[in-house]
């Protein structure tokens, strides 16, 4: 975040968000390929006759050249990189979580090639239509490891053995998986259920739910009291 | 050069205007001190009854000091077409082009699930209530081309899906005379996707 200097030549990337900057501008925050997130501004990308005003929007698979140093680049080119169909409906809001979640997780400046393939992937998937869940859990873990939240989930972290699909653990955070106690609440699931999970097995709809509970929970942990506007956006949608 | 507090003052709050940077919030300031002051006192009477009266239309969310607006109240328009827009600029732009008699919608602003903009402070109740008044028979989306804006109007689509009111969304594509070697290539991948069937005679 602080005073380095930037450039890139036609990168791989996606826009995140856009906030109108001064009167004709824009601030986009953009993942790239092998920069990561980087904050830029597209100067003028908001006057009428800007052709960039059609490219510069999420989830289109773009090519961005900037150059620049401080928090800020500047943006110099921005050109779509393949053709790719608007994400809709339920899809579209899953991406705005997406896009959130990056947002909340990754700092500006620290590269990411992997969590840019998984998010590329990741709105493949939600392209692909069916049912959004299954990716948006893929995501959340891949970017939990990607960004050093890594999940344990084979082995008991109390007694470091393996874990045993029949016996009941207690997830705790930060920590992992440790022996149940007899009738004890909190996070609690099998072996053969973390170790699913941890397969990414999540066309099973009990693994589905099941992870969706866990990364929840994991997020939540991490989010340390800040909230997703996309969540609650959704809801008030659903109503 | 260092001005007076007041006059300070004065700038700074004529920047707050769209457009209006530090030169030429010295120059509306001296004009209306030096030549027009009968101006500047009409600019504080109608900015204050402006700010004291003007609200929304309790049916479309225009600007207006009358429970309704002119739209809404005019009876020779058609109350079972709803255009939904973003702004009151949209409104005055589709008014212009003369072709449009049903009424509007104002939704000042846009589903922006990032910025924590949702169906409430869009409006979107009272929009619903009037898809479920038995008199609305089609709601024309109207929201603007970006992805914002098909969320927005995906969304109202499926609400008047409910309600079993017909949903349009407007074209978007080739502007009237343009060719295509001009037109960006998003615009044009839009046009293709969304291309329609013509018809023959
Ligand atoms: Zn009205």
């Amino acid at each position: 975040m602080s005073g380095s200097t930037s450039s890139a030549d036609h990168e791989d990337s996606y826009v995140l968000h856009a906030w109108p900057y001064q009167e004709t501008s824009q601030i986009l925050e953009a993942l790239g390929a092998q920069h990561g997130r980087v904050g830029l501004v597209a100067r003028g990308a908001r006057r009428p006759t800007s052709r960039w005003r059609s490219v510069l929007q999420p989830f289109l698979p773009l090519r961005l050249s900037w150059v620049g140093r401080g928090a800020l680049y500047t943006l110099r080119s921005a050109e779509p990189a393949s053709f790719a169909p608007a994400l809709t409906g339920l899809a579209l809001m899953g991406g705005f979580y997406l896009n959130e979640l990056i947002l909340n997780f990754v700092r500006r400046g620290d590269p990411h090639p992997g969590l840019f393939i998984a998010y590329s992937q990741a709105l493949a998937d939600l392209r692909a239509g069916g049912d959004t869940e299954p990716a948006l859990r893929r995501f959340e873990f891949q970017l939990l490891a990607e960004v050093g939240y890594g999940l344990n989930l084979d082995h008991d972290v109390l007694n470091d053995v393996p874990l045993d699909p029949a016996a009941v653990y207690e997830y705790r955070l930060e920590q992992g998986p440790v022996p149940a106690a007899a009738g004890g609440g909190g996070l609690t699931f099998t072996g053969s259920e973390l170790l699913a999970i941890g397969r990414g097995e999540f066309s099973s709809p009990v693994i589905l739910r099941l992870s969706k509970r866990l990364f929840r929970a994991v997020l939540a942990h991490y989010l340390d009291g800040r909230t997703l506007k996309t969540r609650e956006v959704m809801a008030s949608m659903r109503r | 050069m260092a001005f007076t507090p007041l006059m300070q003052d004065l700038l700074a709050a004529l920047r707050c205007l769209p457009g209006v940077g530090p030169k030429s919030s010295q120059r509306m300031a001296f004009h209306l001190l030096e030549r027009n002051r009968e101006g500047a006192q009409r600019i504080i009477t109608s900015l204050a009854a402006a700010l004291e009266r003007i609200g929304l239309c309790s049916r479309c969310r225009m600007f207006t000091e009358t429970q309704l607006c002119t739209i809404c109240g005019d009876s020779r328009r058609d109350a079972g077409v709803v255009c939904v827009v973003e702004t009151p600029a949209d409104v005055v732009a589709i008014e212009e082009s003369g072709v449009y008699r049903g009424r509007y919608f104002v939704l000042m602003g846009r589903l922006s699930p990032l910025d924590g903009i949702g169906p409430e402070q869009l409006g979107v109740p009272v929009l619903e209530s009037q898809m479920a008044d038995g008199v609305t028979r089609e709601i024309i989306l109207a929201t603007s081309a970006t992805v914002e804006g098909e969320a927005t109007s995906g969304y109202l689509a499926s609400l008047a899906r409910e309600h079993r009111v017909r949903a349009t969304r407007i074209a978007h594509g080739v502007p009237m005379g343009g060719e295509l070697e001009y037109v960006d290539a998003g615009t044009l991948s839009h046009a293709i996707t969304a291309r329609t069937p013509m018809l023959a005679d």
